[in-house]
């Protein structure tokens, strides 16, 4: 599992790869850690080649959501496929993100 | 310019650093106050008057001001509110902040004749009480005076085009035009009464939706945005949420639900009535679907939007709208995305052999 931040002019972009679960929640929660600072930013979780989210990467992505609204940032989730789009149905998470 | 002036202006020089102090408190207790009454108002303004102001008025009347502190508008503060009763409300709040100078102050908008329109506004001359500030070194603080002028939005405007063409034209308005500004007055003073009597109805309605709510007769409350928010204030949807978070011990994550208005409403639901129908005759099945989608997951975390969704779901199938209506309800929450498709395909599958969905057909 991988975590690449790239900021983008008005952009936070986080690039997700392989498969956020448990075992990785621990490092990926310690590299999402600049978007929790990010002030004023449009912050997009680029899942295009994030493969698996358990109920511990839903946890980082709700942290990520819950300190951006404070700071004057908003989150998009970009490209998640199905099986991820199928827990965000069943979790109800799909209410919280706006996902593109 | 004559001496008089001069003399004015260069105690308006001398008092400028303490009248921008001033400005600032002013500002500042103005806006604490409105928000601990938590009101909402267009705006709260402060302007120091210009030298090139000040020159202009002097030029006009300065042998009426003795000393600089005659003049109670170098500093000016502006409430604007939306409702006439607002601007009641906050000179009530005003009167408990500051001292007023009552000999000084004057309610505008009393002044009219029966038969006459125009400027309506209420001044107060005020000094700012010791109880906001007190500095030893700097006691003009409290002893300036400046002038609060509360209006509605649509007085302010009544005022800001009658000053523009009043005064930027630079030639005597025919009595023919100032009729019809004043014409207008008469228009946006019966609009602003209009616009109170209005929101007064709307809270009493508020208030008697809340109580048919809190009363159980739903079927008598006819379903739109601010009753469906009333009726979600209840968590109505809580039992079924936490009935479904037991399934893996989740933990429930609050979102606002009045997305779903559009839905229950595109359902067939017209009262509150029919929402709390449809959620009891389909608790079962949104559960049993909810069981069989998380029941071989381990996904502990859940938002208690689930609940509602679920019951969509299953009454989008159990009313025969298939694969179809599914795809629109994803469409609806989630924006449109091609992937909806796959996922109405895969709810539809998940949830088309539950048996309580037979049941609820």
């Amino acid at each position: 599992m991988t975590t690449e931040i790239i900021t983008n002019g008005n952009q936070m972009i986080a690039k997700f790869a392989g498969r956020l679960d448990t075992a990785a929640a621990v490092q990926t929660a310690e590299d999402v850690k600049p978007l929790l600072e990010a002030s004023d930013k449009e912050i997009i979780l680029d899942c295009t080649e994030l493969e698996y989210i358990s109920s511990s990467g839903l946890r980082i992505f709700l942290t990520i959501r819950k300190e951006a609204a404070p700071h004057g940032s908003k989150v998009i989730v970009r490209n998640i496929n199905a099986d991820i789009r199928q827990v965000f149905v069943m979790t109800g998470f799909i209410s919280l993100f706006e996902i593109q | 310019m004559d001496l008089h002036t001069e003399m004015l202006l260069a105690e308006y020089d001398a008092q400028l650093p303490v009248i921008q102090r001033l400005q600032q408190i002013v500002k500042d207790s103005l806006n604490q106050a409105i928000d601990r009454n938590g009101m909402m108002v267009t705006a709260v303004k402060t302007r120091v008057k210009t030298r090139e102001s000040l020159v202009g008025k002097l030029a006009l009347k300065g042998s009426k001001y003795h000393s600089l502190d005659d003049i109670t508008d170098i500093l000016g503060a502006r409430v604007i509110t939306f409702y006439t009763d607002d601007v009641d409300r906050i000179a009530a709040m005003a009167e408990q902040l500051f001292d007023i100078d009552w000999e000084n102050s004057v309610d505008k908008r009393r002044l009219h004749d029966l038969d006459s329109f125009g400027y309506n506004s209420l001044h107060y001359i005020c000094r700012l009480p010791k109880s906001i500030v007190d500095d030893p070194d700097c006691p003009q603080l409290n002893t300036i005076r400046f002038e609060l002028q509360l209006r509605t939005t649509l007085q302010h405007a009544w005022a800001s085009i009658n000053h523009d063409i009043g005064y930027k034209t630079g030639v005597e308005i025919p009595r023919e035009y100032l009729r019809q500004i004043n014409r207008l007055a008469g228009i946006l003073e019966m609009a602003d009464d209009e616009f109170s009597r209005i929101r007064t109805e709307i809270t009493d309605y508020r208030r008697r939706v809340q109580q048919l709510v809190q009363n159980g007769q739903l079927d008598e409350v006819q379903l739109d945005g601010d009753t469906f928010h009333s009726y979600l204030a209840a968590r109505p949807f809580n039992t079924l949420n936490k009935h479904i978070a037991a399934i893996n011990q989740a933990e429930i994550q609050e979102v606002p639900l009045d997305d779903y208005l559009g839905v229950l409403i595109a359902l067939g639901c017209k009262t509150l009535g029919d929402v709390e129908a449809m959620k009891k005759k389909y608790h079962e099945a949104a559960y049993a679907l909810a069981r069989h989608q998380l029941g071989n997951t381990d996904l502990d975390i859940i938002s208690s939007s689930v609940g509602i969704q679920n019951i969509c779901i299953v009454c989008i199938l159990a009313q025969g709208g298939g694969k179809i209506g599914l795809i629109r309800l994803f469409n609806a929450l989630n924006g449109e995305n091609p992937q909806n498709e796959l996922l109405a395909e895969m709810t539809y599958e998940q949830a088309k052999n539950l048996p309580l969905m037979k049941e609820g057909n």
